[in-house]
């Protein structure tokens, strides 16, 4: 399941990213390596472009796991982004999204770069899930002292207090 | 063991493993004579007469010296995102004095011996003991949809000690853009130190995008970003945090 939301979160960093692609849709990608299978043909039709991650938090997955996909590895078409241009390399096995790795990032000057630590979206699913662990302190924005009681903070130190 | 006291017009939490033995009014005056000494609503504060024109800054105390010296660095390193100036001209510290009063709490309670505890003043949390093992500490971040329930839950070992969350819709929190309306309706920086913390929240919900990025890339930081229309953006190091769902 963890591994499903994974596949299901990096779609949607594709979808975000804007590379072209759209899951299914053999004319936007190019086989760089993979085990005898090629992006020729259609690999489904089921595909969904998640141009924006928002619009949808279901579907991605759904879509992970039920397309027709061949297995290998693809790169998308090199896109403009906010990070400079990026490809998307994704790789598929077993019919699922396995990882999805940006491959081609260069900087305003065309360097190429390697950027370890960048903010890259994230389905709002993926981070749901992680609610219902037990917290013992909540980070928000600065409450007043009067919002502080209406808080989750207060509630949390009252019951330990 | 956890203390809550009023201050600086927010609310301090303190959880201790320990008895505070004694050191709760040392604790509480750190908080009270930050908030004497820079308060804008109090008009005989320090920074109010500066403010006022009676008190040159050059004659300011040490404590107001090394606040605006920590404040104009960070508005150098953050190309004017962060800054202690607001528009109206008024010198306005507190974007840095109350990671300050946390950071010397926080000494204060290291010094004394303490491991193992949490500080949460206003929303921005500052801790001790975990990762030497003791189990990592969890903490909630609010959904800025809905004050009442929780974003995400993220759990955090040393060197991740500090967690600071500012949003573009809040009172006090010292955002002053000059480059229109923020992309971020809410920004949470997890960083080894909490001054570092808040001000990167700060100057991201100010700074936008080229700020998330400068700050991604300059410094040891995990992010959260929350757009306006709801979408969300992690660097690896939050999303590896993210506690598991129990």
């Amino acid at each position: 399941m963890r591994k499903r939301a994974i596949a299901a979160s990096v779609l949607a960093s594709m979808g975000i990213l804007t590379v072209g692609w759209q899951v299914g849709m053999a004319t936007t990608v190019t086989p760089t390596s993979s085990s005898g299978d090629t992006a020729s043909g259609t690999a489904g039709s089921s595909g969904t472009s998640g141009s924006s991650m928002t619009s949808d938090t279901g579907s991605s997955s759904s879509t992970a796991s039920t397309s027709a996909l061949k297995d290998g590895t693809y790169t998308g078409t090199s896109e403009q982004t906010r990070f400079g241009d990026v490809q998307v390399q994704v790789t598929i096995s077993g019919g699922k999204i396995t990882d999805v790795a940006a491959v081609h990032l260069t900087d305003e000057g065309g360097r190429s770069v390697q950027i370890s630590n960048y903010a890259a979206p994230i389905l709002r699913k993926e981070v749901l899930a992680s609610q219902s662990a037990k917290v013992s302190n909540v980070g928000g924005a600065t409450y007043t002292t009067d919002g502080y009681l209406q808080s989750v903070q207060s509630a949390l130190d009252q019951a330990s207090s | 063991m956890r203390h809550v006291f009023a201050t600086m017009g927010t609310v301090v939490s303190l959880d201790l493993a320990e008895p505070p033995v004694g050191l709760l009014p040392r604790i509480e005056g750190i908080f009270a004579e930050a908030d004497a000494r820079f308060s804008l609503h109090r008009p005989d504060s320090e920074l109010s007469r500066i403010n006022a024109g009676d008190v040159s800054l050059l004659d300011a105390s040490p404590e107001l010296a090394e606040a605006y010296a920590l404040a104009a660095e960070w508005r150098s390193r953050t190309d004017g995102c962060f800054t202690p100036s607001r528009p109206d001209g008024l010198l306005d510290l507190n974007g840095v004095v109350k990671a300050i009063a946390m950071r010397d709490a926080g000494a204060v309670l290291e010094s004394s011996g303490f491991e193992d505890w949490t500080l949460v003043v206003g929303g921005d949390v500052f801790a001790s003991g975990a990762g030497q093992g003791r189990a990592p500490w969890s903490t909630g971040i609010v959904d800025p949809a809905d004050r009442t329930a929780l974003l995400c839950a993220i759990e955090l070992r040393d060197p991740r000690r500090a967690i600071a969350t500012s949003g573009s819709a809040e009172r006090g929190d010292h955002i002053w853009s000059s480059t229109g309306p923020s992309e971020f309706l809410q920004v949470t920086v997890v960083a080894d130190d909490i001054l570092t913390a808040d001000v990167l929240a700060t100057a991201i919900v100010a700074g936008g995008d080229r700020m998330l990025r400068a700050a991604c890339e300059g410094w040891s930081v995990d992010v959260l970003a929350v757009e306006h229309a709801g979408g969300l953006s992690v660097t690896p190091g939050f999303r590896s945090a993210l506690a598991a769902a129990s």
